[in-house]
């Protein structure tokens, strides 16, 4: 079978047909599938070989067995995605660690914003039911709510007391973490020009950190848990995906 | 000519499908959109079958696993390039994670030598989901068209177009799994697939 060992061939329509036929079936060498993705955004017959072929075998991918993810496969992928991205963002490798991007960036994006607006919601929900759950209002002066954009089930809380002189970080929920990747806890305040590391963050583990460290704190501070290299992001700045964002909320 | 062929509209599960209608077309827009619970949405709505398709082809479920997990990458990034008009969005989410997981068996699985423990493993392999491929796949009446094809093959063509989609194998895991020379099982697949060509146009 003559299929993709020519990369500029004037192609046969039976040819292309074949081609695209051994594409979609598998039985293409690695080389071969490569040569054939490099050609379909400029070839409109493979294309279309290749639809037909997809849609026509479809059927027989729905005969398969499914199989059972494994509990942590979405957490994964939720923290494989890229961050909060413009319209159209280049996939990349799993395994990469993403370029850090301009901080002005990151910091208008949409998706980043709608984020802490849902904290700020899930706080005030969290505050109306803190009394039933055991939280003592007295000693905690600012409380943060921390869940995953686009999410509203709270992951992570943060109390700052100041009687404690001390903020701490009590995990809701477990955060799974791929391999050779940390967690890491950011906070800024308006007016500061970059966050500020708080440090690296266990999964599953609370983080206390001295507020004599810290600028005093304010209503409506961001704080997050940015999934990093494992020793922490390299630019002292995020450079990986939020998995974790709220805003202070001042108790009365 | 080749026209563009309808697709196929076909209720995988009808149970599911008539209870909860789940519009594919519209959660790939919404991930276009950035809207990450569009795409928790499929992976709840399809992640399962996807896995089933990806664990068949790859043979281990932690690269399964990993192909998974690229292929919602890249259904996450790619959204926006999904286009309604040239098929619908369950049939593309499928096609990315199948192609996912044939780019990692092309990657990752060499092509058989005769050698013992290769052969071991292959029987292993083949015989670990069960019953041959013929009995598992249901031929039901809803893929009443694509059933009716691959019947008009003959036994050796059907297993080979079998093999190769569900199982991802080469042609000479093919020609190992039928005892059959590998210039045959290549005629085979070739005279198949025009045949089913022919048939499904």
């Amino acid at each position: 079978m003559t299929d993709a060992q020519h990369p500029n061939p004037p192609h046969r329509p039976e040819d292309t047909d074949a081609l695209a036929a051994g594409y979609v079936l598998g039985t293409l060498s690695a080389a071969s599938r490569a040569a054939v993705r490099e050609r379909l955004p400029r070839d409109e017959a493979l294309r279309d070989a290749v639809a037909f072929w997809e849609q026509r075998l479809q059927p027989l991918a729905d005969t398969v067995a499914p199989a059972e993810p494994s509990p942590v496969l979405w957490s994964r992928i939720e923290a494989a995605l890229p961050a909060p991205r413009p319209a159209a963002t280049p996939a990349r490798p799993r395994t990469a660690v993403p370029p850090p991007k301009p901080w002005a960036a990151w910091w208008g994006s949409l998706a980043l914003w709608r984020g802490a607006a849902l904290a700020g919601f899930a706080a005030a929900t969290f505050l109306a039911v803190a009394p039933s759950v055991g939280v003592r209002a007295p000693a905690a002066q600012f409380v943060v709510v921390l869940v995953a954009p686009n999410q509203t089930a709270p992951g992570w809380v943060v109390q700052a007391s100041d009687r404690q002189r001390a903020l701490r970080l009590v995990p809701l929920a477990d955060t799974a973490v791929p391999e050779q990747r940390s967690l890491q806890f950011w906070t800024k305040a308006d007016g500061w020009d970059a966050p500020l590391s708080l440090g690296l963050v266990q999964p599953g583990q609370p983080l206390e950190v001295p507020l004599d460290r810290l600028p005093p704190l304010q209503p409506n501070q961001l704080f997050e848990i940015t999934l990093e290299p494992y020793n922490g992001s390299p630019t002292g700045r995020p450079t990986g995906p939020i998995l974790y964002i709220g805003r202070s909320v001042q108790m009365l | 000519m080749r026209a563009t062929p309808a697709p196929i509209r076909r209720a995988r599960r009808p149970v599911v499908t008539l209870n909860t209608p789940f519009d594919h077309n519209a959660e790939l827009a919404a991930c276009a959109r950035g809207e990450r619970d569009a795409l928790r949405r499929l992976y709840e709505r399809e992640g399962r079958y996807l896995l089933g398709v990806a664990l068949r082809l790859v043979r281990d479920r932690a690269s399964a696993e990993d192909v998974l997990q690229d292929a919602f990458v890249a259904v996450w990034t790619r959204a926006g390039s999904f286009d309604p008009q040239r098929g619908d969005g369950r049939g593309w989410l499928y096609s990315i994670v199948r192609h996912a997981a044939l780019d990692w068996v092309r990657a990752h699985r060499r092509t058989v030598s005769a050698d013992e423990e290769t052969l071991d493993a292959l029987q292993e392999a083949s015989a670990e989901p069960g019953p041959d491929v013929a009995d598992t796949v249901a031929w039901r009446s809803s893929v009443r068209q694509l059933d009716a094809c691959l019947e008009r093959l003959d036994v050796a063509k059907r297993q080979c177009v079998l093999h190769a989609y569900l199982d991802g194998c080469s042609h000479a895991e093919i020609a190992e799994r039928l005892n059959a020379p590998l210039g045959t099982v290549k005629a085979w697949i070739r005279r198949g697939l025009a045949a089913l060509r022919e048939c499904l146009a």
